[in-house]
């Protein structure tokens, strides 16, 4: 299996990941999660649990389950965390604890190393259970938010089990916390062999554009991203306005039409009525695994944006990176970590910043053209699933070898 | 039966990137921070920025981060033009880093602080070698061999070398061309690369266009 990605990913990165399977070879890791499907969690289990095995590994995925109570608290915990301002009673928190007591009788926890994704089920650290008085377990608990600036309360009431992990993972520095155990930086990823990121013959490419009347004669501008004040949708549309005085182009904003967020709804209303009549600003609204069409439109602009004023890591930039275009981003979360200034892409921190950079693509198309492949180099060397893969079982690895800073394999 | 040569076994280094949950907001607080965190992250700010992989302005991350968050651009350009490897430790560099910035204190009291988010997050890595199977014998199979290497490799046997290997000592592949192919001529050519000018894919094409050079010479100009 880790061979459909010869030829893709860096080959470093597959030779060190045949390397460690061989050296944990017959070893259980397992993974738990809060859900089988949605989100970029599960889709990087589906893919990384089946390629462990072919390696060798022992690997296993629990799915945690709660009631709506559970998912109530654990999505004001998600949004608190975030920086929100939420109310929570001392009840919810011990429900919280409860489920996860409760999924304890039905997951066995018993494994190598253990991977325990985000804060829902953070408290089976709780029922850690020592095989021997030589146990060599791992546990570690991913963190893919950013808390870098959580409400307090949350955070102190979370931070109560992540201590007692052997090591915490955040997805950028800026996100760790000054913590007692180790703390690693794992970037997220996107799977260059996913829908959302396949490459696409030009009769797909086309098909998209017919079927959603998206004209391709002349450039298009493309945001990709939820109707959320924080991708700042309007400054997108100030930047297309500013542009289209001097160039002509056609912006296409897409994003999910989810609609249990009443919050996405005003914001969309808000976008259309501020796009008023332009014929040539396309807003377009997908069902949530439309990856193919997200990827033709993708593939058929000729400058991507994602002009977010505030964000969590903003992969919708790697999976464009991905597809040679050139794109700007906001100056925020983890958007630097992609967009290296002036060599993989433009950041920006206004609208007219923006609308400058969309100018000088689309008069320097050489230029363009070069930063694409670049950012395309950048992600194949950052960004791709495999480099993910390679470090969980590094970290795996390493913690095995604690005190030593270098490894020799 | 002639001599033995010994091959050039090519490794690779991969760093996992680890927190020491410290960070700096303004420029006494980087101070402070870099006269006490251990050498690991002095280490990984100083030397391995060329892993980016990008030639910047800069040549460190404190550099890149008095320039670009601090907007202290002289500060910058005095931090930039720090030379890791004519130190013999790490606490050298860190005892140079304390100097420059003393100094730019002393005529400028009055640091500001950086926007929040836009602090000087301090890290370390653990380094993970591994030999990537490929070994060769000669500069042909070497010259195939670096075109084809993951930066990584560029890295580890370029960079990471003049440290690991000590002082007066460039590069692994420079070592290897003088002292097992014997042509010295080429190694000097080879360390005459300025590590801090290019990055690292610039690098693989100047070793390369160095080496196509030398094989084309050595062929009698068969390869075209």
């Amino acid at each position: 299996m880790i061979n459909q990605y010869s030829g893709i990913a860096p080959k470093g990165d597959l030779m060190l990941i045949q390397h460690l399977c061989k050296k944990l070879q017959g070893k259980s890791f397992l993974h738990v999660n809060s859900t089988k499907e949605g989100g970029g969690v599960a889709e990087i289990l589906n893919r990384m649990i089946p390629l462990l095995i072919d390696l060798g590994i022992d690997a296993r995925w629990e799915v945690i389950e709660g009631d709506a109570d559970f998912f109530d608290f654990t999505k004001k915990t998600h949004n608190a965390l975030q920086g929100n301002k939420e109310k929570f009673t001392r009840k919810m928190w011990e429900h919280y604890y409860e489920v996860n007591k409760r999924n304890k009788k039905n997951i066995n926890l018993d494994a190598d190393a253990v991977l325990i994704h985000d804060p829902q089920p953070a408290p089976l650290i709780d029922f850690r259970t020592k095989r021997s008085k030589k146990d060599n377990s791992i546990w570690m608990w991913r963190c893919h938010i950013d808390v870098s600036n959580p409400m307090a309360s949350v955070w102190t009431n979370l931070k109560k089990y992540v201590v007692q992990y052997d090591t915490a993972i955040f997805s950028v520095p800026k996100f760790a916390k000054s913590l007692p155990i180790d703390e690693f930086i794992v970037t997220p990823s996107i799977d260059p062999l996913s829908d959302k990121n396949i490459e696409l013959t030009e009769n797909e490419i086309n098909d998209v554009s017919e079927r959603f009347n998206v004209p391709r004669d002349k450039p298009i501008l493309l945001q990709v991203s939820r109707f959320d004040k924080f991708k700042d949708p309007i400054g997108v549309i100030n930047a297309y306005k500013i542009v289209k005085k001097y160039n002509d182009c056609r912006l296409v904003l897409v994003g999910s039409s989810a609609t249990d967020d009443p919050e996405g709804e005003i914001i969309l209303n808000e976008v259309k009525e501020y796009a008023g009549n332009d014929p040539d600003i396309i807003i377009l609204l997908l069902p949530p695994d439309n990856h193919k069409e997200i990827n033709a439109l993708q593939r058929m602009s000729d400058v991507i944006l994602q002009k977010s004023i505030k964000e969590g890591f903003g992969l919708t930039v790697s999976e464009a990176m991905w597809k040679e275009k050139p794109v700007i981003g906001g100056a925020v979360g983890g958007i630097p970590w992609q967009i290296v200034h002036g060599v993989t892409g433009f950041l920006v921190h206004s609208p007219e910043g923006a609308a400058f950079r969309i100018r000088q693509y689309i008069n320097n198309p050489e230029m363009a053209k070069r930063m694409g492949q670049q950012g395309k180099e950048f992600v194949r060397n950052n960004f791709l699933l495999t480099r993910q893969i390679r470090d969980y079982l590094s970290l795996w690895y390493c913690s095995m070898h604690k005190g030593k800073n270098i490894i020799e394999l | 039966m002639g001599k033995r040569i010994e091959a050039f076994e090519f490794k690779q280094c991969v760093s996992i990137l680890k927190s020491t949950g410290k960070h700096a907001k303004n420029l006494r607080e980087l101070r402070t921070i870099i006269s006490k965190i251990g050498s690991e992250s002095i280490f990984h700010h100083v030397y391995q920025y060329f892993l980016k992989g990008h030639m910047l302005e800069h040549t460190n991350d404190f550099a890149e981060w008095a320039g670009e968050s601090l907007e202290e651009r002289a500060l910058a350009e005095r931090l930039s033009m720090i030379d890791p490897y004519t130190f013999k430790s790490v606490d050298g560099v860190r005892n140079e880093l304390l100097r420059k910035i003393d100094s730019f204190l002393s005529s400028s009291p009055r640091p500001h602080e950086v926007l929040s988010g836009d602090e000087f997050y301090f890290n370390q890595t653990i380094s993970i070698v591994f030999p990537v199977g490929v070994k060769t014998k000669n500069l042909a199979e070497f010259l195939v061999a670096i075109e084809h290497m993951d930066a990584g490799s560029i890295y580890y046997h370029f960079y990471d070398s003049r440290f690991r290997l000590g002082e007066g000592v460039a590069d692994d592949f420079s070592r290897w061309i003088e002292h097992t192919l014997g042509k010295k001529k080429l190694a000097d050519k080879i360390r005459d690369i300025d590590p801090f000018m290019h990055s690292i894919e610039s690098i693989r094409e100047h070793i390369r266009g160095i080496l196509e050079e030398h094989v084309r010479a050595d062929m009698g100009g068969i390869i075209v």
